[in-house]
C-alpha cells in the first residue's frame, strides 16, 4: 500500500545541508496501525510530510498504491492527497470561520462531490465522532478534544485509504487524549490504515506496530502481538 | 467549483476587513464614475470646435494717448500697415475678441425696442464691430449670403450714421428665425435695424461658458477708441515672428500710443479655460490616487489575510486543494466584496450625480460611466488580488504540520 525505498530528504540552506531523512525504508500494509516515535528533530514529521505528499523528497522512491509519487505533478499529488489520505493535525487545523459542517465539507468540495452526497458523508462522519448535533457550531465553541474529533471526521469524510495523524493528542489533556485514541482505534478496527506520529510512549504502545525514527533513519521497530498472527505482516527492516 | 457559499459564510463571521474594503470600493466607484464623467464633459468642452484657426490668430490692444489723429481713420491706416507685414493674412480693428472671456452681448429682436416695449421673439447674442476684413481675419466660413462691401462699413467717431446690415452665426439665425428664412430678414439691436446679409457656419462668441456660446453677430462699424483691440491672422508658422514685430511697426507708424495685451488666440482661450484645465488635472489626480489607494487596499488586505491564514492555506492544500483552488478562493472572496461594493457604489454614484446636477449645475451623469467605472474597478480589484493570491497558492502544504 505504502512503500518507501531509500528515501532521502535534504534541507539545503546557503551554508548548511541538513539530512532530515537518510535512506529511509518502510512498507505499510492495509489495515495497519503504526505509531511513529522518536526524539525531537529526528525526522518524524518530515517522514509524515513525505508520506502525505506535503513536501517533496530529494532521493529514493515512494510508491503509494503502486503509483510512483515522485513522478506526479503538483495537481496530481493534490488530487491523490484528497482521494487517498486523511490528515489529523496536532493543532486540529480547523478553519475558524467555518462551522463544523463546513469544515468537514472542505475536502469533499475539492473532490467535486455533489451536494447531497456531501451532506450524507458529513452527517455520517459527525455522527461517528459524536458531534452531529453541533454541526452549526464554530470550532472555537468546542473543547480541544471535540475539535480534534471534528478533524477526525474531516479526515474520514473523504473515505481515504489511510490516515496520517501528527501528534493527534499532543494538545489534549489525558482524558481527551484517551478518547481520541479510542476513536482512532475504532476507526482502525473498521479497516482504516493509520500512521500516527507521537511523543507519547504510552500512546504508542497501544498501537500494534511501533517504529522509531532516529537521525532520519528507521532505528527500530517493536511489534505488539496483540493481534492475530496473520494480520502481522512483513515489516520493513530498520537501519 | 467557486465555493461561493462557504466563502460568503466565512466572511459573514469575520466581516470587519471586508466591510472596510466594500466601503472603499463603493466610494471609489461613486467618485470615479462622476469624476470621469466630468472629465469627459470638460474635455469635450475644451476640445470643441470654435470655428477659428486659433493657432493662426493673435490679438492685441492699442492704447492711444495722442490727440492729434482721428482714431477711426488712424486704425484704417494701421490695418493696412498690418496687412502688409509678410506672413499676415489679414487684420481688423475689432470691438471685442472672440474666445477672450470679455465682450459685449445684447438681446436682438425681430422688432425694435420702442415698438411697444418690443414684441416678438428675442434672442441673446454677443456682437462685435468689424469691417469687411473681419470674416477673413477670424478665419470663419461664410455658408450663406455675402460679406460686407465697403459702402456698408461705417467708419465714424460718432453715431450719426449707423450700420444697416449684419453677418450672424448660424446658431443665432436658427434660434431667432427657426423657420429657416432668416437670411435677408431684419433684426434689431435696440432700435437699430440690421439686415442679415450673411451667415457663418461656426463662429463662437467671447464666452465659451455662456448659455449661448455660439451666438455672435458682426456689425460693420469702425468706431475706434483710445483703447482699441485689433485681431490679426497670420501664417501659423510665422505668427510668432509677426507678433514679435508688431510693437515696433505700429510705433513706427504712429508713436503716440502703446501696444498691450499681445496674445495668441489659443493662449487667451487657454487662460479663459485655466480653471477648467486645473480642475481637469485635479480630477485626474484624484481618480488616479483613489484607484491606487483602493488597489493598494485590496492588495494589502489580501496580503494580510494570507499572512493570517498561512496555516489554513497549508491545511487546505493538505486536504487536496490544487494551487488554482487557492487562487480561486481569494479571487472569489474579493469578487464578492467587490461586487457588493460596486452595487452600493453605483447607487451612490447616481445619488452623487443628482446632487451635483442640483447644486453645481453639472450635466446629468451618463449612467454608462457608472457601468464602465464598475468594470474598471472590478478589473483593478481582481488584478490586485492576483499577485498575493498566487503567492498564497505557493504556500507549501507542509505548513499544516508545522508547530504553532
Amino acid at each position: 500500500m505504502l512503500k518507501m525505498n531509500n528515501i532521502n530528504k535534504v534541507y539545503q540552506t546557503e551554508k548548511v545541508q541538513t539530512h532530515a531523512l537518510r535512506d529511509f525504508n518502510l512498507e505499510v500494509n492495509e489495515g495497519e496501525f503504526i505509531a511513529v516515535t522518536g526524539p525531537s528533530g529526528s525526522g518524524k514529521t518530515t517522514f509524515l510530510n513525505i508520506a502525505g505528499m506535503l513536501e517533496p523528497y530529494t532521493g529514493g522512491q515512494y510508491l503509494l498504491d503502486d503509483v510512483d509519487v515522485g513522478t506526479l505533478s503538483d495537481n496530481k499529488r493534490a488530487d491523490l492527497r484528497n482521494q487517498k489520505i486523511g490528515f489529523i493535525f496536532q493543532g486540529f487545523n480547523l478553519i475558524p470561520d467555518l462551522n463544523l459542517y463546513e469544515n468537514v465539507e472542505v475536502p469533499l468540495r475539492y473532490r467535486g462531490i455533489k451536494s447531497a452526497e456531501r451532506r450524507r458523508r458529513i452527517e455520517d462522519c459527525l455522527e461517528k465522532v459524536g458531534l452531529a448535533s453541533r454541526a452549526k457550531h464554530l470550532p472555537q465553541q468546542l473543547s480541544g478534544g471535540q475539535q480534534q474529533r471534528v478533524a477526525i471526521a474531516r479526515a474520514l469524510a473523504g473515505e481515504p485509504r489511510f490516515l496520517l495523524a501528527d501528534e493527534p493528542t499532543g494538545n489534549l489533556d489525558s482524558l481527551m487524549a484517551r478518547q481520541v485514541m479510542e476513536l482512532l482505534e475504532q476507526i482502525n478496527r473498521e479497516g482504516a490504515t493509520i500512521i500516527m506520529v507521537t511523543h507519547d510512549s504510552e500512546l504508542a504502545r497501544r498501537a500494534p506496530r511501533n517504529i522509531q525514527v532516529v537521525d532520519g533513519q528507521l532505528a527500530d521497530f517493536t511489534l505488539y502481538q496483540n493481534r492475530s498472527a496473520d494480520s502481522v505482516v512483513e515489516l520493513a527492516s530498520g537501519a | 467549483m467557486l465555493e461561493i457559499k462557504p466563502i460568503f459564510n466565512a466572511m459573514r463571521r469575520s466581516k470587519a476587513g471586508a466591510i472596510m474594503l466594500l466601503i472603499q470600493i463603493a466610494i471609489t466607484t461613486a467618485i470615479v464614475s462622476n469624476a470621469s464623467f466630468i472629465i469627459y464633459d470638460r474635455v469635450q468642452y475644451l476640445q470643441q470646435e470654435t470655428g477659428y484657426p486659433e493657432d493662426e490668430i493673435f490679438h492685441f490692444a492699442v492704447q492711444t494717448f495722442g490727440k492729434d489723429v482721428d482714431l477711426s481713420q488712424q486704425f484704417e491706416l494701421t490695418e493696412t500697415t498690418l496687412r502688409n507685414i509678410p506672413g499676415v493674412i489679414n487684420a481688423v480693428a475689432m470691438q471685442e475678441i472672440p474666445l477672450s472671456g470679455g465682450g459685449s452681448a445684447s438681446s436682438f429682436g425681430i422688432n425694435p425696442t420702442s415698438d411697444q416695449g418690443r414684441q416678438g421673439r428675442e434672442v441673446r447674442s454677443a456682437y462685435t464691430y468689424g469691417d469687411e476684413h473681419a470674416l477673413e481675419t477670424m478665419g470663419v466660413d461664410l455658408i450663406e449670403g455675402r460679406n460686407f462691401n465697403q459702402n456698408e462699413v461705417i467708419i465714424a467717431q460718432n453715431r450719426d450714421v449707423l450700420p444697416t446690415v449684419a453677418i450672424v452665426s448660424k446658431t443665432f439665425l436658427e434660434e431667432i428665425f427657426p423657420e429657416g428664412d432668416g437670411l435677408g430678414q431684419t433684426i434689431y439691436l435696440g432700435d437699430m435695424p440690421l439686415k442679415i446679409i450673411g451667415v457663418v457656419g461656426k463662429m463662437m462668441g467671447p464666452w465659451l461658458k455662456d448659455s449661448r456660446p455660439d451666438n455672435l453677430i458682426v456689425i460693420p462699424f469702425v468706431n475706434a477708441g483710445v483703447y482699441q483691440k485689433v485681431l490679426v491672422r497670420a501664417d501659423p508658422e510665422q505668427r510668432a515672428q509677426v507678433m514679435g514685430q508688431i510693437e515696433d511697426i505700429l510705433l513706427k507708424e504712429y508713436d503716440q500710443r502703446v501696444v498691450v495685451n499681445l496674445n495668441g488666440m489659443d493662449e487667451s482661450k487657454r487662460r479663459y479655460n485655466a480653471s477648467d484645465i486645473l480642475m481637469l488635472r485635479m480630477l485626474v489626480v484624484l481618480i488616479t490616487v483613489l484607484v491606487l489607494v483602493t488597489a493598494l487596499g485590496i492588495f494589502g488586505l489580501t496580503v494580510f489575510n494570507i499572512n493570517k491564514r498561512t496555516r489554513q492555506i497549508g491545511t487546505r492544500r493538505a486536504l487536496g486543494a490544487r494551487k488554482s483552488a487557492i487562487v480561486r478562493y481569494f479571487m472569489v472572496e474579493n469578487g464578492i466584496i467587490c461586487i457588493a461594493g460596486l452595487v452600493i457604489g453605483s447607487a451612490a454614484a447616481v445619488y452623487m450625480g443628482t446632487a451635483l446636477l442640483e447644486h453645481y449645475s453639472l450635466p446629468a451623469l451618463d449612467h454608462s460611466y457608472i457601468g464602465m467605472t464598475a468594470i474598471f474597478v472590478l478589473v483593478v480589484s481582481l488584478l490586485s488580488v492576483l499577485v498575493p493570491a498566487n503567492r498564497a497558492a505557493n504556500i507549501s502544504p507542509s505548513v499544516a504540520t508545522r508547530s504553532i
